[in-house]
């Protein structure tokens, strides 16, 4: 009967530092700052352990049958703890209050058991050998918590499912407990059922976890999300920090307020610097409206035709004062017309010519954007094009990903196209790479740029044209519909950068 | 001759366990298939006299495949003709169907890249556009949009979605290595050559070898083949299993070793622009192929017709039919006829002509399954041929794979494919035509439920095709066998058949050349 006990405290001391090491990663992932997290849930779990020890004191009869109880409720809190976290995570008016206090009534649970397990045993041990074994096995079941969870749990079960599995654990316990000492237990039957009933939910949670993480997921921001919106086609999320505002689109960075004029001066001036005539104007993706306030700087910009699929993106920069104030009004000029479509169905059925085409897609992550990149698409875009029109693509990182990035100069010369890669530096972003392109031959046509560019000048962009050893051109395969190359390429190389 | 003695469980215990279930009441949907009343008119008989109704050079009964190839045939010859056919749509086995949402392929849905050697396929395809050209090695260029889109193939196994359809997720290394051997033989049989310096296994089937070494292969079934060469292990069984039954309906313990292994070394296409194990397909299958087919027939086609006796007279022909709309019987009379229709229907129209036996065919279902999204899946991503590892059926094919959009349309139909090898092959048929649709919602959706599970909270509507004859099934004996070489000579100097029936193996090449070989007949007369 005492092996049992003794036994159960190692469970309840492996448990109990696992609720403590979910919430300080929860935390730090979720937060940032890990120093900051773990060492302010490390103390505001000791601290609540200190009054649940205290609260003790007050429980004076059917010892037994309160510690079954508080198992099984450990084993409810700790359990749903960290699924719980991350659903709350964007819905909480402050998240941070409701870290705390679950973590406060975790630790104040935990500190309970010890004590009350103790006042359990008391009569069964000289104090000298109970204040020993018990805290032996205290320690040794820390030891292996903290020993488990980075190098077994974290990686293999995730945090979701490492906490399910250790609140059922807490609960069978409690259950075992139960058999054994029933004759000794008032309200066993109630509390086999409630124990029953918490494991049930556990587990459902446990075989729940995925669809949980990806609802929650994209929803861990660094600074504080100021607006949030599900369109038909993709989660848009605009986060306020200290020093700049930013974009996510399905949680991907799409830019900084900080930063974003180097990445869109280097996708726009570029491209109009080597074309002759610059009337008419097409961009295909940029729903955000920076490359469009590029291009209305060229007083001999006629008309843009800005393509974006989604309608709630160009309403967002059309009318968010926070927003227009970055793109400077660019959607709501006379001269631009936004057509929100999709992007290839469009070029499909487009007829018109157009001077220069900006490219500004999401990065090639998955199937269905990967088409946007293929030799069909550059195909059918050469009908929207003169013999003298001028493209710029935005082409992924050719340091992370320099087989995605040449991968797409391959297709559009694999598509008689003339072209000129580049590459920048985005703070945000890193290395940043640009292919240029043209049916025709590409020269240098003009030698100013407009004024008070913050970034791009005629003198750059030879430095722009250079590729070190660790980004230079490798050999690949064109990206076609039926190989679609490119994603595979950009899933290998982002995904070893990532890891 | 193994017969199919009935799989693990038969359709009579899931008949059994197929109650109406609430859970799946939402589900819409119809059968199709009524024409099967219509045609077995054909074996009531007691038709009225006809009354002659016009003349033409030839008329051809049939509008799949076959039939439209020997009309494309014709019509670039100037040869007048007539195609008759029972249903109100033409396409055959090829058809396809429409919904809200998509076109979808009512059977055959891809086309293997044609063999160098195939050049009136290749011509067809140059003139539809969907070959574009040739590289300077003289190696087709096929326009990039009919080609399958990436990703291509999956399979579940082992509870997540693995890329391609050979096993590999954890497969024994013993395993992988006998894939691998197999796999190379396969390559070794698909360039050997037999002592007549013919392909060992061609496409079409007429061109292979008639070298005693691989005919031999014939007599036995594909599963002892794979005994004999030591091919044991579980999954490499699984995968012939789903080969055969994918190709001709009836898995490798009935079809014929010569048939499994053309199923592999029959096909050496290539393309300057596609690995070779690739193929062409379209939202709507092969009514792709079809529909360009069409455009040399389509004035001079009478749907909604069956017709029901095929008479010489004299060096004429009397064809009568049945106009299903108006209710009367006519006759057109004809030089020629191309019987460009199932064997086992054939016969039944021309009383001269030898039954139809040793011809059996395979039942199969297609069912055409909308969703409200796609379903969520580990591993692999959603590609255009999803298979479940040891599932009943055959898996589904996204019909919206060849979508340009970069958005994947929210809304979805997969094409499901069953082949009803359970039971022998009539018993199959009566049970498949007497279901009903919620029986048939029940079976099909719980098979969906094992790779994606809670997906019929996601199913609008499942509309079912059932193929009571649906693609003829070559037992060991019947590619090389007498059955094919008494058909193959007709009795009547200007009567022909055209159907890949006549070949033992039910594919679009097989069709397409026996149209073009009868409607040449037809010429050679003219």
């Amino acid at each position: 009967m005492e092996v049992l006990l003794l036994f159960s405290v190692f469970v309840i001391a492996t448990c109990g530092l696992i609720y403590e090491l979910v919430a300080g990663t929860l935390a730090s992932y979720l937060l940032g700052d890990s120093v900051t997290q773990f060492s302010t849930i490390i103390g505001v779990y000791l601290f609540a352990m200190g009054i649940g020890a205290w609260l003790s004191r007050f429980f004076k009869k059917e010892l037994l049958s309160w510690f079954i109880q508080l198992e099984i409720l450990v084993g409810f809190v700790g359990g749903i703890s960290s699924a719980a976290l991350f659903l709350l995570f964007e819905h909480a008016l402050s998240f941070r209050l409701v870290l705390y206090l679950l973590v406060g009534l975790t630790g104040t649970l935990v500190g309970l058991e010890l004590p009350l397990l103790m006042n359990i045993l008391k009569n069964r041990y000289e104090f000298r050998d109970l204040v020993s074994r018990v805290f032996t096995f205290d320690y040794i079941g820390a030891l292996l918590a903290s020993i488990v969870f980075p190098l077994l749990l974290v990686p293999h079960l995730g945090l979701i499912r490492t906490s399910c599995f250790f609140g059922i654990l807490n609960v069978l316990v409690a259950l075992i407990v139960l058999v054994k000492f029933r004759q000794e237990i008032k309200w066993a039957a109630y509390l086999k059922i409630k124990a029953v009933a918490v494991i049930v939910c556990l587990a459902g949670i446990f075989f729940q976890a995925d669809a949980i993480m990806s609802f929650a997921e994209g929803m861990a921001f660094r600074d504080p999300v100021i607006f949030a919106h599900t369109s038909s086609y993709q989660r848009i999320v605009l986060t306020s920090g200290k020093s700049d505002l930013r974009l996510y689109l399905n949680g991907n960075l799409q830019f900084s307020s900080s930063d974003e004029y180097r990445y869109h001066e280097a996708l726009v001036h570029p491209v109009m610097m080597y074309s002759g005539h610059r009337e008419r104007v097409l961009v295909l993706g940029g729903g955000d409206g920076m490359a469009a306030r590029e291009l209305l700087k060229y007083p001999d910009v006629e008309h843009i035709t800005l393509v974006d699929l989604d309608p709630a993106m160009t309403r967002l920069f059309k009318g968010n004062t926070l927003l227009t104030k970055l793109n400077a009004h660019s959607l709501q000029s006379p001269k631009l017309s936004v057509v929100n479509a999709d992007a290839f169905q469009w070029i499909k059925e487009n007829k018109d010519p157009y001077d220069v085409v900006i490219i500004d897609f999401p990065d090639p992550g998955n199937y269905a954007v990967g088409k946007l990149y293929t030799t069909a698409f550059y195909r059918h875009l050469r009908r929207s094009l003169n013999e003298n029109s001028v493209v710029v693509v935005q082409s992924t990182s050719p340091y992370v990903a320099p087989r995605a990035f040449w991968c797409v100069d391959t297709t559009l010369r694999a598509c008689g196209y003339q072209t000129i890669p580049y590459h920048t530096y985005v703070p945000s972003f890193g290395e940043w790479g640009y292919v240029m392109a043209s049916p025709g031959a590409l020269h240098q046509q003009q030698d100013h740029v407009p004024e008070g560019l913050r970034y791009f000048a005629a003198g750059v962009f030879p430095q722009m044209r250079l590729f070190t050893a660790d980004m230079d051109k490798r050999d690949v395969r064109p990206n076609q519909l039926n190989n679609q190359v490119l994603v595979q390429y950009f899933e290998d190389e982002w995904g070893r950068y990532q890891e | 001759m193994a017969l199919v003695a009935g799989g693990t469980v038969t359709l009579g215990q899931y008949l059994a366990c197929a109650g109406k279930t609430d859970r799946y009441a939402h589900i819409t949907g119809k059968i199709n298939g009524a024409s099967a009343a219509v045609g077995h008119r054909l074996r009531e008989g007691g038709f009225p006299e006809p009354v002659v109704v016009g003349h033409t050079n030839t008329v051809i009964a049939g509008s799949g495949v076959a039939g439209l190839t020997a009309a494309r045939k014709l019509r670039q010859h100037n040869i007048p003709f007539k195609v008759l056919e029972l249903e109100p749509r033409v396409g055959g086995n090829a058809g396809w169907g429409e919904n809200n949402y998509s076109p979808y392929p009512l059977g055959a849905h891809y086309l293997p890249l044609p063999n160098l050697d195939n050049k009136p396929l290749l011509a067809l395809l140059e003139e539809a556009g969907i070959l574009t050209g040739y590289d300077p090695a003289g190696v087709p260029v096929y326009n990039e949009t009919d080609l399958c889109f990436d990703p291509e193939e999956r399979l579940f196994i082992h509870n997540r979605w693995q890329e391609g359809l050979v096993p590999q997720l954890g497969i024994s290394g013993a395993t992988a290595a006998e894939i691998r051997r197999f796999l190379a033989e396969m390559e070794h049989l698909r360039w050997a050559k037999g002592v007549d310096q013919r392909f060992a296994f061609d496409i079409p089937v007429a061109f292979s070898s008639t070298d005693p070494q691989f005919t031999a292969l014939d007599q036995l079934t594909m599963k002892a083949w794979m005994q004999q060469r030591g091919y044991v292990s579980e999954e490499l069984t699984w995968y012939i299993d789903y080969c055969c039954r994918d190709d001709y309906g009836a898995a490798a313990d009935v079809v014929s070793a010569w048939a499994g292994i053309h199923y592999f070394a029959g096909r050496k296409g290539r393309a300057a622009n596609a690995e070779s194990s690739q193929v062409l397909t379209w939202p709507q299958g092969n009514g792709r192929l079809i529909q360009h087919l069409l455009q040399f027939s389509e004035d001079a086609l009478l749907s909604n017709s069956l017709v029901y006796r095929v008479t010489p007279v004299g060096d004429k022909v009397h064809v009568d039919y049945f106009d299903v709309k108006e209710h009367r019987t006519k006759r057109i009379i004809a030089d020629h006829c191309i019987l460009a229709i199932p064997r086992f229907v054939a016969h039944r129209l021309l009383p001269d002509m030898a039954p139809a036996s040793g011809f059996v065919y395979s039942p199969w279902l297609v069912a055409n399954v909308t969703l409200d999204e796609v379903p969520s899946s580990s591993g692999y991503p959603l590609s255009w041929d999803n298979v479940v590892y040891k599932g009943r059926s055959l898996g589904y094919v996204n019909a919206q794979q060849q979508t340009l959009s970069a958005v994947a349309p929210q809304k979805r139909v997969i094409t499901w494919y069953l082949p009803l090898d359970h039971l022998e092959p009539v018993a199959s048929r009566q049970y498949a035509l007497a279901l009903d649709h919620a029986h048939w919602v029940k079976l099909i959706t719980d098979e969906l439920e094992v790779a994606h599970r809670g997906i019929h909270r996601l199913i609008r509507q499942i509309d079912i095709q059932v193929w009571g004859h649906g693609m003829i099934r070559p037992y060991p004996g019947f590619i090389s066998g007498h059955a094919l070489k008494e058909t193959l000579q007709s009795s009547c100097p200007n009567i022909f058949t055209a159907h890949a029936d006549l070949s033992g193996v039910s594919i679009f090449e097989e069709a397409f050349y026996h149209g073009n070989k009868a409607a040449e007949a037809v010429l050679a007369r003219c």
